[in-house]
């Protein structure tokens, strides 16, 4: 698949301070590509340079091909960014924002209307589109912060975590817009410092830490690179030290325990080893009463690349 | 140049909305300017100049009625109203009585004295609460007892130096010297005291005063959208950073070129503000709003916050003000000042209307347009530059 964008080599920094050293990512059209980091990473600054903001010391981002510099539009109308901040104009109504920012794009008079109720439809402001965005709540606001980077139909959608003081449920709707995006083709850049949103929407990852990436891949790739394995907790009556025999001669289970009313398996792939795993379990005679799996999240994966938690 | 009428059309709708620029730019400056006109109005008119000056000739010589006949050219030329009395009760009763606010009073002897070159006195009594009537009064008295002395001082010199002329003779000398009578000339005055009206002055003091707070609404909104967060969107978007600076500079010249019209307008008719040929005032107000306009970008181009911008904005506007003569003439009778206070676009800007304010051609403002240009291309200048800078930052 054609990379939308390609970010190599980026390096900048502030001073004496490295904000960001050498990051280099790509992602495909439809692809949904997360930069996972505690705050002061080096997120808002890499995405920065990708849209163009912020010129880089060294290193290059291409999107669709153009070159991105600070210095020049060329490029600019295929990349939509939502800043982390909520970047619209409280005094204007939803309509009058939307409108504002389609004529920077060049969008001409029809087409403009158009999308302009489409996009309204689509983050459900369609009956609040002529009211202040000042009367609106926060995560209205939040809403039209979205639909404005996606206005233009950006071939890269830049989206600096756009759940940052939301409440859950403007989050869930958050996070379905953005599952809904790489349907439409959209690439989308997603920088969070939540486990769980990366893990939803995102197809790859990126843990970046002190301005380096220090692993990228998709969740199953991160976990698998640290040795991290699947936990089954198998609820059975019968006997408990044979059942864990026959689990441990699973050549995908790296061990099998005896646990207050089950046992405890570690193997690398769950969804793989399960069928056989109860199948084995049954010919002992036990009787399967509940399976519970749990898989390593990226959180671990965090912890062990770089000995901290997400929200140090 | 669409993306920066753009964002200029979209901050003028929210300066509408929030009325912020209405009340700076037009609301509070024509307010202070009503009030100056109703409580200083008068006492800075020209019409306010109204010299009653009484004259008690006792002595009644050739010499004495020299005074007198200076005194009625004055009275011809408009400066003054000349009241003759014969005696110095009268003058005094008319005094007390506020007719006249000063008179001269010139004892018997004056002409004798004078053609003698013996001592004399020539006495002025005036109004206390006719204090500038007092003052020119005295000045013409000065002036006349001088020329008086001066003739004294030939004929001294003419026998000091060994050329006496027979004593007949010396006593006509003495006598046509003292009789030439004091040469009072008065001369329309330079352009660099050239005056307004009390009505002009306080609507254009004001009127350039407040210019340099409404133009802020332009250029400091860069700080804004940058607090608001709105300026990442902006310079992500296909558009140059010189269109995002200049949508605000053309924010800025609006709202100054708007406030100033309005009240141009509103002055005129309702305080009675000559402002002068449409076409100088027109020069100079574009010139003015660009020159505040340069100035004030400097300022959101140093600041590092929309608040900080607005304190610093504040401060050196007040500064400008007062050294440029908005409230009152600081220049007058300090020389100092009056060169400091041509190192603001104020003053410039003071001097430029009084120049065309009293009928002359609208050319006379061209020094003036030509020196807030200056200012134009200088802080214009440095402040386009910043502001480019800050924004790739």
């Amino acid at each position: 698949m054609t990379a939308v964008l390609a970010a190599q080599g980026l390096i900048k920094s502030f001073g004496d301070l490295i904000a960001v050293n050498g990051v280099s990512f790509e992602i495909a059209e439809g692809e949904t590509f997360g930069l996972l980091g505690p705050n002061g990473a080096g997120k808002t600054t890499s995405i920065s340079m990708v849209a163009g903001l912020l010129e880089p010391d060294n290193g290059t981002v291409h999107v669709a091909g153009t070159q991105i510099r600070t210095n020049s539009t060329n490029g600019r109308s295929d990349i939509g960014l939502v800043p982390q901040e909520i970047a619209i104009y409280p005094d204007l109504t939803a309509t009058e924002n939307l409108r504002f920012f389609g004529r920077l794009y060049d969008m001409p008079g029809e087409t403009l209307d158009k999308r302009v109720e489409e996009v309204l439809e689509v983050i459900g402001l369609s009956e609040r589109q002529d009211d202040l965005v000042s009367e609106f709540s926060g995560g209205m606001q939040r809403r039209l912060n979205i639909g404005i980077g996606l206005l233009h139909r950006p071939r890269l959608l830049i989206l600096d975590e756009p759940t940052v003081g939301v409440d859950p449920q403007s989050r869930n709707a958050i996070l379905e817009s953005v599952e809904d995006l790489s349907g439409e083709g959209i690439a989308v850049l997603y920088t969070t410092h939540y486990m769980e949103e990366a893990e939803r929407l995102c197809d790859r990852v990126a843990i970046i830490d002190e301005g380096v990436i220090k692993a990228e891949g998709t969740r199953r790739e991160l976990v698998s690179l640290v040795g991290e394995k699947d936990r089954i907790r198998v609820t059975v009556t019968g006997d408990l030290v044979e059942v864990a025999r026959v689990a441990s001669e699973l050549p995908a289970v790296h061990e099998a325990s005896p646990a207050d009313s089950g046992v405890d398996v570690l193997a690398n792939d769950a969804s793989s080893v399960l069928p056989e795993l109860l199948s084995r379990v049954a010919a002992t005679g036990a009787n399967v009463t509940g399976v519970a799996v749990s898989e390593p999240n990226l959180e671990a994966v965090f912890l062990h690349l770089t000995g901290k938690a997400l929200r140090d | 140049m669409g993306a920066a009428t753009r964002i200029a059309g979209k901050d003028l709708k929210l300066r509408v909305r929030d009325r912020s620029a209405f009340i700076m730019g037009i609301v509070t400056p024509l307010a202070l300017a009503y009030i100056f006109h109703l409580v200083f109005g008068g006492t800075f008119s020209e019409e306010a100049l109204d010299l009653q000056v009484g004259l008690v000739d006792l002595d009644d010589t050739q010499v004495s009625q020299s005074l007198g006949e200076a005194l009625s050219g004055l009275e011809a030329e408009g400066v003054l109203v000349l009241t003759d009395f014969d005696d110095t009760a009268s003058a005094e009763a008319s005094v007390e009585d506020g007719e006249i606010g000063a008179y001269i009073l010139l004892n018997q002897g004056l002409g004798a004295a004078a053609i003698q070159g013996q001592p004399f006195t020539i006495e002025v009594v005036g109004d206390v609460d006719s204090q500038t009537t007092t003052q020119v009064t005295s000045s013409i008295a000065s002036e006349f007892g001088s020329a008086i002395e001066r003739s004294q001082l030939s004929v001294t010199t003419a026998i000091a130096l060994g050329q006496p002329p027979p004593p007949d003779e010396l006593a006509i000398w003495g006598e046509e010297a003292a009789l030439r009578p004091p040469a009072f000339t008065f001369v329309d005055v330079s352009a660099d005291t050239r005056q307004l009206d009390a009505n002009t002055f306080f609507a254009a003091g004001m009127a350039v005063f407040f210019l340099f707070f409404t133009v802020q609404f332009g250029v400091v909104g860069i700080l804004e959208e940058k607090q608001g967060g709105t300026l990442a969107r902006l310079l992500a978007a296909p558009i140059s950073h010189t269109s995002v600076v200049a949508g605000k500079a053309i924010l800025s010249f609006a709202l100054g070129l708007i406030s100033m019209t309005v009240l141009i307008v509103a002055t005129h008719y309702l305080m009675d503000a000559e402002w002068g040929p449409p076409l100088g005032v027109a020069l100079l107000v574009v010139a003015g709003v660009l020159a505040a306009t340069s100035i004030m970008g400097v300022i959101a181009a140093t600041a590092t916050s929309a608040d900080g911008a607005a304190n610093l904005g504040a401060i050196i506007a007040v500064i400008l003000g007062m050294l440029g003569g908005t409230f009152f003439p600081i220049g007058q009778g300090n020389d100092f000042l009056a060169r400091l206070s041509y190192l603001t676009p104020h003053a410039w800007f003071m001097r430029g209307l009084a120049n065309i304010s009293g009928g002359a051609e609208w050319t006379e403002v061209l020094p003036a347009v030509g020196a807030l240009l200056l200012f134009t291309l200088v802080f214009g200048t440095v402040a386009w530059v910043l502001l480019q800078r800050k924004l790739t930052r």
